[in-house]
């Protein structure tokens, strides 16, 4: 089966991704997340690695998880709401009850939690200001 | 005590979400200020954001996009009939759960 077959395939899924394909919905989350303020983008990519280990329910699954990311993040970033208000005091929990929207399951190393938690750490560390919100 | 409240909380968010969003609809932001305001402080926006998306799929809230004057617009989650529906069932539960608790409590089991 040819690649253009394969996504004719798999666009049955989901009204937005016959208009506008994966690869450009992923494409277009980069360029989202480029836009964001360097910390919270070190947030982004960290989540956003932590969630390749789950398998995507479909391709607009797949998709949407990544888009609903950049959403949050882009809001946050405009609320001025701090990354650990964002992702709380557990970063795995948070991340475990929202890829659950889009995926059936996993497997998780455990060094992949702890990267997440260390990754985050290291984002939150960098929030000027905004952390003496979260009491 | 953080940490059983945290495992407790996790049964009840969807209930206490839908609850807030009763008296009015609201974004992602302002639910979890809300919540944070009435006491609920450990409670992180993404986890409060995710448990919308899930409802938002199973069809217990409406969601329409509100422009903003900073950044992107904004999701403003309201409660549909489904989920007026659902939040009886939650606080019926609730109740239910709640009496058998203070029976074990007064009857030592």
């Amino acid at each position: 089966m040819s690649d253009e077959e394969e996504y004719g395939f798999i666009e049955e899924y989901g009204f937005i991704s016959k208009l506008i394909g994966p690869k450009k919905r992923w494409r277009a989350y980069k360029a989202r997340t480029k836009q964001l303020p360097e910390n919270y983008r070190t947030a982004v990519e960290a989540i956003e690695r932590y969630m390749m280990h789950f398998v995507p329910s479909d391709a607009d699954s797949d998709a949407s998880r990544f888009e609903d990311l950049a959403d949050l993040f882009e809001q946050a970033a405009a609320d001025g709401t701090s990354i650990r208000q964002v992702v709380g005091g557990d970063p795995v929990e948070f991340v475990e009850a929202f890829v659950q929207n889009y995926s059936e399951g996993g497997y998780v190393p455990a060094r992949a939690r702890k990267r997440l938690a260390d990754d985050i750490e290291r984002a939150a560390g960098q929030d000027a200001g905004n952390d003496d919100k979260t009491a | 005590m953080a940490k059983l409240l945290t495992e407790m909380l996790k049964g009840t968010l969807e209930g206490v979400i839908l609850a807030s969003l009763s008296g009015r609809p609201a974004y992602g932001y302002e639910i979890t200020a809300r919540l944070r305001e009435q006491g609920f402080s450990d409670i992180a926006e993404g986890t409060i954001y995710a448990l919308l998306i899930r409802m938002e799929k199973r069809g217990l809230v409406d969601v329409e996009k509100v422009p903003s004057e900073k950044g992107p617009p904004r999701k403003v989650h309201s409660l549909n009939d489904q989920g007026r529906e659902y939040l009886e069932e939650f606080w019926r539960t609730w109740s239910f759960l709640a009496e058998r608790l203070e029976q074990l409590r007064e009857g030592g089991g």
